[in-house]
């Protein structure tokens, strides 16, 4: 089906009002869906056949609260619709998506997308949240009053687009013909008009016995309270960790062991010579010792996919909110941050929602100190190897640390917005205006949905980037010298000219080596040090033991805790400062972004490693 | 070198070079495409033979969005959206 004979559509409507739900409904795609405003910041395009056999092109647009855009996503779906943006016709029919349970804010948009005189279909969405808070929306007087097709959706319902499809059918029918043009064509109305006409069609229309839901007051009591709310994110957080460590052992022991038979019995298969070398001591080596972590972060992503869901996230933005505004961040940084904990190069795009150009500049700036899910099998391989298991009261220490780790992220970025904020002398902060979205209980099939999307990513970085440097550090470790002495490789000597540069902060020439592959996926480092002391040990017995008692027995306590506190800071991998280029438009920021990180990694690190040594860690 | 080595050798060599295409396509797209179009041009000319042609067809990167099938150098600077 070629792009001209098909039809094209837009979703538009305001942020978390279910556009990408109904997209996905509707395309069959699986793009992130969240509780919360500003998880689309860029045109996503789909396909879809009608049962009527027609072909429609569905573009989803970031959510808007007007046509007046205040961000870099508004502007996208303003262009977008008005036909202004760069490379892209104009849509042939709008479909304008609202909530049917906060309609007062969301009609507002509808009237406004109406003014552009575009052929325009609403789509009344979340009806069945709506008919449980005893909303009850007219759909027939709001077609009336509207002028335009108003249908009823469901966008997590599997047929909840029946009618809507119908419906486009029907307005596709008519597009050839002439049209009485409702709007004046710019999306132009004045706020008071806008405000008349919204609450003259509410009344109209919509019978609510209340304008927010019970259950939601009665949680925001609590959760939203100055003390009681945020040790309510204190706890929930805490608690996450501590999951991750108690319920991931079973699963990873199950890997750790499937792992060693498999290099077990390629080594004692395969005929001795390098190609053994490359499956055993690299391939499998070096990807099992990252794929053992799949059950940590898979833990990690449930209880965060069930946040996002929830509809918990921006009140936890809204309790950080005085506290990133004093660190010199605006409230509407914190979900761009949220999401640079699965990775930052989403997180950093996320940025386009903010407003203002400097607080935009200073949360993509620090956005690569939060956690990403990459850090984590680092993270896990150094607890595992040197923190002991043991209870700390009624907490497991080593998800303390974990905890301790993110935290330490988080804290860093808050002290570097801040000092950013002094250098630029700026005084000014923004008040956060953010939709508090209802309640919602995670539904199984998207948390099961979600958890496998991050499996398949995780799986494919192994299967790809992963196992790709991994071979090459292979070829690197094994030449010129035909898997003898590895201090003699070509790696090894790369790595012992580094440690000139990293002894001071206790890194011996095996983690140096392993920082370079890093660069391009940090989880890298962990199949890079795998490879590495594979290679290096004494007999096969040797090398086929997991990483884990080989560093414990390789290093210092000093050594391990600086390599930690290393990557908190991490120079960020490539694909991170590509992103940030792209997005900053300036090689000046890359630079900035890169030795700044790399300064605070080397300067925790020293302090780390001599501290622990003069203890008597080293 | 006996045939078995040589032929381990000859598997390595082909999963270093996949490898280290894999990991440049990843990390420096933009300079892949534009080494792939680098070499492909001097291939395509009218005045080579038919299979250096294909070869230089085969070279060269998909177009991308919003692109004609040209091949998508960009040299003739069109704008075809």
């Amino acid at each position: 089906m070629s792009n001209a004979s098909a039809i094209r559509l837009a979703l538009v409507g305001n942020p978390n009002c279910g556009k990408t739900a109904l997209f996905n409904l509707l395309t069959g795609s699986r793009q992130k869906v969240a509780n919360y405003a500003g998880v689309t910041v860029e045109r996503k395009e789909g396909r879809f056949h009608a049962p009527s056999g027609r072909h429609y092109a569905l573009l989803d647009l970031p959510g808007a609260y007007s046509l007046h855009a205040a961000s870099l996503d508004e502007a996208i779906t303003r262009d977008l619709c008005r036909g202004f943006y760069p490379g892209e016709p104009a849509p042939d029919v709008i479909v304008c998506v609202v909530d049917a349970t906060n309609l007062r804010l969301h009609l507002r948009f509808a009237l406004e997308v109406r003014e552009l005189g575009k052929p325009m279909v609403v789509a009344v969405n979340m009806m069945d949240a709506a008919r449980r808070r005893g909303i009850e929306v007219d759909l027939a007087a709001l077609e009336r009053e509207l002028g335009v097709p108003v249908v009823p959706t469901i966008a997590v319902r599997r047929d909840g687009a029946r009618e809507l499809v119908a419906r486009l059918d029907a307005v596709a029918e008519t597009l050839h013909e002439p049209r009485t043009h409702l709007g004046s064509g710019d999306g132009a109305l004045e706020p008071e008009a806008l405000h008349a006409e919204t609450c003259r069609l509410l009344s109209l229309a919509v019978t609510m016995p209340r304008r927010t839901a019970e259950v939601d007051d009665a949680l925001d009591r609590w959760l939203l309270h100055p003390v009681f709310g945020l040790l309510s994110l204190a706890i929930v957080m805490f608690l996450i960790f501590q999951a991750v460590y108690a319920w991931a052992t079973p699963l990873m022991d199950l890997i750790d062991a499937g792992t060693a038979t498999l290099g077990e019995w390629a080594a004692t298969t395969l005929p001795q010579g390098p190609l053994n070398s490359l499956v055993v001591d690299g391939i499998i080596a070096g990807v099992g010792g990252v794929i053992v972590f799949l059950p940590q972060i898979l833990i990690l992503f449930a209880f965060i996919l069930a946040l996002e869901e929830s509809g918990y996230l921006p009140r936890a933005a809204f309790l950080l909110d005085k506290l990133m505004a004093s660190a010199g961040l605006s409230g509407r940084s914190f979900i761009p941050l949220l999401s640079s904990f699965a990775c930052a190069i989403p997180g950093i795009m996320a940025t386009r929602s903010i407003q203002d150009p400097r607080d935009r500049l200073a949360t993509i700036i620090v956005a690569p100190l939060m956690t990403c899910s990459a850090r984590l099998p680092v993270y896990a391989l150094l607890i595992g190897a040197f923190i002991p298991q043991q209870k700390v009261g009624l907490f497991n220490l080593q998800g303390v640390v974990l905890f301790a780790l993110y935290a330490a992220g988080i804290v860093s970025a808050l002290a570097v917005a801040w000092v950013m904020k002094k250098w630029r002398r700026d005084k000014n902060e923004h008040a956060l205006l953010l939709e508090l979205p209802s309640y919602r209980l995670p539904h199984p099939r998207d948390l099961a949905l979600g958890l496998w999307e991050r499996a398949a990513i995780f799986l494919k970085r192994v299967g790809g980037i992963i196992l790709a440097l991994t071979v090459l550090l292979w070829v690197l470790l094994y030449f010129p010298n035909g898997g003898g002495d590895v201090t003699q490789s070509f790696a090894g000597q790369i790595g012992r000219a580094m440690t000139t540069v990293f002894s001071p902060i206790g890194f011996n020439w095996q983690i140096c080596i392993a920082l370079i592959p890093g660069l391009a996926a940090r989880e890298v480092a962990v199949s890079s040090l795998a490879t590495v002391y594979a290679l290096s040990a004494a007999d096969d017995a040797a090398a086929a033991q997991a990483l884990t008692p080989l560093i414990t027995h390789d290093w210092s306590l000093a050594t391990a805790l600086s390599l930690l506190v290393w990557y908190i800071y991490a120079p960020q991998c490539i694909s991170t400062l590509a992103t940030i280029k792209r997005e900053t438009q300036s090689w000046k920021q890359v630079g900035m972004s890169a030795g700044y990180l790399f300064g605070l990694a080397y300067l925790a690190s020293l302090i780390t490693y001599q501290v622990a040594v003069v203890l008597g860690a080293g | 070198m006996d045939t078995g080595l040589l032929a381990q050798y000859v598997v390595i060599g082909l999963a270093v070079v996949l490898s280290a295409a894999f990991v440049m396509q990843k990390q420096f797209p933009s300079g892949v495409r534009r080494a792939r179009i680098a070499c492909a041009l001097p291939l395509v000319r009218e005045n080579r033979s038919a299979w250096l042609r294909r070869l230089g067809q085969w070279l060269a990167p998909a177009p991308r969005a919003g692109e004609g099938a040209c091949g998508g150098c960009n040299g003739c600077d069109t704008n075809k959206s």
